[in-house]
């Protein structure tokens, strides 16, 4: 479990990132943190690993403050894959780049070997090839096996999608919902809301340094003034249901209402079609 | 100061002065420390620097630079203290060297010259935008832009390559490395880290350079920038009074003082 205890961060300069964040994340979630730049959430990212540590308040992670831990300590709870994997890659094989985090805290084994072999099987690499030389989501998949290799209970994702295409994008956060899926806990921080909405359970709504909202995703994404303080726009779907009940106000006790899938919309439209288009 | 030779605004002396009249002083003061042997006149060159920062509103970072450079240059003073075998002997060293009163001064002086050295020529980035310098140094000496572009590129990538070294190491970290530690441990662990910074280094280069083709950069010529650098009465005091500096003491070292 997470938990922001009234939270205050900075970084050298004297302006405040974060200001009296509070929030829990318990086990197994899959966490989103939605705004827009500079609203705290990479330096909320940070503080969950102990990368950075609060300037007041608490960051617990499972009751421990991160400040009495080190960061390799942190490291074995939580993982964390940053949005530019060419700055987490750094061994010249695949191989070895997977094997990596075991060497740097010293737990090179035949279990670890033996779950390498495992990852490398499972995401279809080629042991051998030259991690710089892969392409872009090639390279975002490799960091993020190089992370679920070592098993943490908590996996943190800085923007994992950034600058893949749709294929790129869907392979990575397929392997996301397995991990998530197995067990293991899932905080990301995503600018699309299609994919929050298609794979968070919950979203943290940050801006300017606070939580704004948090709450079931489309709980959250469904409110106007949440969505206007983040700058935020909501998944297609979900506005679109929003636009039909705005202009036919006597739909807000229908299923288009609270559609939030293409399924669920296509079900509520051709249940209103049927009723020859006026809500029961 | 933002970052490592990033521009800081201001109004000050130094500021106002022209590019190539800033580089012309710092080298002149460069000059003078490497020429003189003398404790008084490396001290009053320090003092001098520090005077110029304070000036500038950067004594703060100026004395954390100067630390940086300390102990840098100490490790020079180091192999001097071991390697000049002069005055009152006072540890005898194998090989029939020692350690004497003047291997002392010798290191202190290593220290003290690459102090007083270092300060200006770092001043004079932190007060001049990199633009300034490389079109004054095309404007005014007539440099190919070419070449002052490279330099100034090369200035401009060291904080962002000690950026991206700083991310790589938090990346690192995030995965278990402790950089803590001795020398030769944090050596150790940040050879690996030099690749992932090389290949980012190299992309990096590289996209610049193809923003500057699209962008004509072989049509650009010394006419081509707008802006002119005129040299100011304040210009030619600074650099005659880095002259007399550098006169005197070539005067000292001749008299051996």
């Amino acid at each position: 479990m997470i938990e922001f205890k009234n939270v205050f961060a900075h970084y050298e300069a004297e302006t405040p990132i974060l200001q009296d964040v509070s929030f829990t994340i318990d086990d197994g979630e899959f966490v989103a943190f939605v705004g827009t730049n500079g609203a705290g959430k990479s330096t909320t990212m940070r503080l969950c690993n102990g990368l950075l540590k609060p300037v007041s308040g608490q960051v617990l992670i499972d009751g421990v403050p991160t400040t009495e831990l080190r960061t390799s300590e942190l490291a074995r709870r939580v993982g964390f894959l940053f949005q530019n994997p060419d700055r987490q890659i750094c061994c010249s094989t695949v191989r070895e780049e997977l094997e990596f985090g075991f060497k740097a805290q010293d737990r090179l084994d035949q279990d670890a070997r033996q779950r390498v072999d495992q990852v490398i099987a499972e995401f279809g690499f080629d042991p051998d090839a030259e991690p710089f030389l892969l392409n872009r989501g090639t390279r975002q998949l490799l960091a993020l096996a190089s992370i679920m290799v070592m098993a943490p209970p908590v996996i943190i994702l800085d923007e994992p999608t950034t600058g893949l295409d749709y294929r790129e994008c869907m392979k990575v956060m397929e392997v996301i919902r397995r991990l998530h899926q197995s067990g293991s806990t899932v905080i990301m921080v995503c600018h699309d809301m299609e994919v929050v909405a298609d794979f968070a359970q919950r979203v943290i709504v940050m801006t300017r340094g606070g939580v704004v909202d948090q709450g079931p995703t489309f709980e959250v994404l469904r409110k106007p003034d949440v969505l206007q303080a983040a700058d935020l726009i909501p998944p297609q779907i979900v506005d679109l249901s929003m636009r039909l009940v705005q202009a036919r106000p006597e739909l807000a006790h229908t299923p288009v209402a609270q559609a939030n899938t293409l399924d669920e919309m296509a079900d509520a439209l051709a249940a209103l079609a049927q009723k020859g288009g006026e809500p029961a | 100061m933002k970052g490592f030779l990033e521009y800081v605004p201001g109004n000050s002396f130094l500021h106002r002065m022209n590019p190539v009249a800033k580089l012309a002083a710092a080298l002149l003061i460069v000059i003078t420390c490497f020429v003189t042997s003398s404790f008084a006149l490396l001290i009053g060159i320090l003092v001098l620097d520090l005077v110029l920062a304070a000036r500038c509103g950067m004594l703060k970072q100026t004395l954390g630079l100067a630390k940086a450079v300390t102990a840098f240059s100490a490790l020079l003073g180091v192999i001097a203290l071991f390697t000049t075998p002069e005055g009152t002997q006072l540890v005898a060293l194998p090989f029939g060297g020692y350690l004497g009163t003047g291997s002392i001064l010798a290191a202190v002086r290593i220290v003290l010259r690459l102090v007083a050295c270092a300060v200006p020529l770092f001043l004079v980035f932190y007060v001049t935008r990199l633009n300034d310098i490389a079109n004054s140094l095309v404007k005014i000496l007539h440099v190919p832009y070419k070449y002052a572009f490279t330099f100034m590129s090369t200035v401009r990538f060291i904080p962002l390559f000690m950026n991206d070294m700083a991310g790589i190491m938090e990346a690192q970290t995030a995965r278990g490395v402790e950089f803590d530690g001795s020398l030769v441990k944090r050596l150790r662990l940040m050879v690996p880290l030099c690749v992932p910074l090389l290949v980012s280094s190299v992309r990096k280069t590289n996209s610049a350079a193809i923003a500057a083709e699209v962008r004509g950069f072989n049509l650009r010529t010394s006419a081509s920038g707008f802006k002119e650098y005129p040299f100011a009465s304040r210009d030619f005091a600074a650099m005659g009074a880095c002259l007399v500096l550098l006169v005197g003491a070539v005067a000292l070292a001749l008299l051996g003082i």
